[in-house]
């Protein structure tokens, strides 16, 4: 069980940092409580990942071999760094983290599954640019029938807050289910625990990141990041459910962050203003660079660390 | 089932459709009182009452404008239509109030309307009455989205410019009359207070016209 207790950090930080993708702008614009949301994301999220979390398990095993040591590491890496990016308030890829350690102990034993570095690689990519091709698509057809709808004001708020529930909860359902490879895929490559284990194990502790440290992240994504009118967030936040959740069809671990960026880039394209803060993006990127370089580093550190031995002169 | 999950959202509709009927009954007393009493007949035994009612009916719209506000806080609606209605509401609220400021001040300050006013200061009444009435018809199409608030602008937009026209004429007769002068600038101040309503109508209107805009996406 302790070899665990990294894994379980990890997905403590995962949660604690990815909630504010999915509710973030509708807590920070009070549409809907905390508790709620938290509640709510928590519950989709262990959902997700037992229902739907394998093919990334599969996936982020399968691209080196671990020993119980390694995958150790690597876990309690990547949860290092992305608790140093949470404590800075900046929205950080679990993913580029795992796959950064990963990589690290890639080198360290000198295996490596280039092909399906690769594959992970092309999707990190693919992740903004799906998420604001679905946000156009989405905007587009949903605006020309809620505009048809003829909602007075009462019944568009009533709509749009139950549309950010249900969007929010698929959204977390999307992350469970991507997300949770990050957190356990190593210990199931190292043989320590089974498949539907890690799933469990990954959802749980996930949930407890949102339940205990998610509020402050989801105040900055919200408030900071995009000033978005409550369409566009409901947009974003369905952008992010269906591009997320699509990766996770192909079993590939991707950042919400990034498909966040993407769809309120797609909201921007449309109605043809800056919905991003150039300085906040600016520090995100800077972020995203450097998460799986620093999570690198911390593996390789670790491991010399550990395997230092002291060596009497004769 | 959504009636009960939105039980605020349905409190602040019904609390809107009671202020609007207040302020209805409001514009009732005003007008009665400036028609019935003030141009008509100076000595109306029920000025008193008009002005009470008045007063009354602009003291219940503030009450129902500020017990929506609190259910608003209390998160009903979203925050971007909470905003929208507290402006709204405080912006609508200025009439009922200017309403009642005129009849005091006509009672406070013994204002009689001299006879060759009365046609004209009964029609600036008139118009801005109207206007109070246009502005009623587009706040419920604001709440019931049932269209035309451009249109209705556009009437009271009309409506405001006929009466800053009046209210030009007014002023010209007043100060090129002989009446006393310190009379002059009582009626010259009555008469800018009633053309305030329509100005107040009209802006008020634009703001239901952005509002509804900004509906759209």
């Amino acid at each position: 069980m302790y070899p665990l207790l990294g894994g379980i950090f990890m997905g403590w930080s995962l949660g604690a940092n990815h909630a504010a993708n999915v509710f973030g702008a509708a807590v920070s614009s009070r549409m809907v409580k905390f508790w709620t949301a938290a509640i709510i994301a928590s519950a989709f999220v262990i959902l997700g990942s037992v229902i739907s979390g394998r093919p990334g398990i599969e996936t982020l095993k399968g691209l080196t071999t671990f020993s119980i040591e390694e995958a150790v590491i690597s876990s309690v890496a990547a949860a290092i760094t992305v608790t140093i990016m949470t404590v800075f308030a900046l929205p950080v890829s679990t993913s580029q983290a795992v796959v950064g350690s990963i990589i690290g102990i890639g080198i360290l034993n000198g295996q490596f599954n280039y092909a399906g570095m690769g594959k992970v690689a092309a999707c990190w990519f693919g992740t903004p640019v799906l998420a604001a091709v679905v946000s156009i698509i989405l905007y587009k057809i949903l605006a020309h029938y809620y505009n048809r709808l003829k909602l007075n004001i009462f019944e568009s708020d009533a709509i749009m807050r139950m549309g950010m529930i249900i969007a929010g909860a698929y959204g977390a359902y999307a992350l469970g289910a991507n997300n949770v490879a990050n957190v356990t895929a190593v210990f199931v490559g190292a043989g320590l625990i089974s498949v539907f284990n890690a799933a469990l194990i990954g959802g749980v502790s996930i949930a407890l990141g949102i339940l205990t440290y998610s509020r402050p992240v989801m105040e900055t994504v919200g408030k900071n990041l995009v000033k978005l009118d409550p369409f566009s967030a409901l947009i974003v936040v369905l952008s992010l459910g269906l591009s997320v959740h699509f990766f996770t069809i192909l079993g590939v671990p991707v950042s919400t962050s990034q498909a966040v960026i993407g769809g309120v880039l797609g909201i921007g394209l449309i109605k043809g203003v800056d919905t991003i803060n150039r300085k906040t993006l600016y520090h995100i990127l800077t972020g995203w660079f450097m998460t799986p370089v620093v999570a690198c580093l911390f593996v390789v550190l670790t491991h010399f660390i550990i395997h230092l031995q002291y060596v009497p002169n004769r | 089932m959504l009636n009960f999950v939105f039980k605020k959202e349905r409190q602040v509709e019904l609390l809107l459709y009671e202020y609007l009927d207040t302020f209805k009954l409001s514009q009732e007393s005003f007008s009665n009182a400036i028609n019935s009493c003030i141009l008509s007949d100076m000595s109306c035994e029920n000025f008193d009452f008009y002005i009470k009612q008045t007063h009354k009916h602009e003291n219940k719209t503030s009450d129902i404008s500020d017990e929506i506000n609190n259910i608003m806080y209390g998160k009903a609606l979203i925050p971007d239509s909470r905003g929208d209605m507290m402006e709204l509401l405080n912006d609508i609220d200025t009439i009922p109030r200017l309403f009642k400021d005129i009849l005091y001040n006509i009672q406070t300050q013994r204002i009689s309307v001299p006879v060759f006013l009365v046609p004209e200061i009964k029609e600036l009444v008139k118009i801005s009455m109207e206007c109070c009435e246009l502005l009623i018809r587009q706040a419920i199409a604001l709440f019931t989205n049932t269209g035309g608030i451009r249109m209705l602008l556009g009437s009271i937009d009309t409506n405001e410019s006929h009466c800053d026209n009046i209210e030009r004429r007014i002023t010209a007769a007043i100060f090129d009359s002989d009446i006393d002068p310190f009379q002059k600038i009582q009626l010259k101040e009555l008469v800018e207070k009633i053309g305030n309503i329509s100005d107040e109508a009209e802006s008020v209107s634009k703001l239901i016209n952005i509002i509804s805009l900004k509906r759209r996406v």
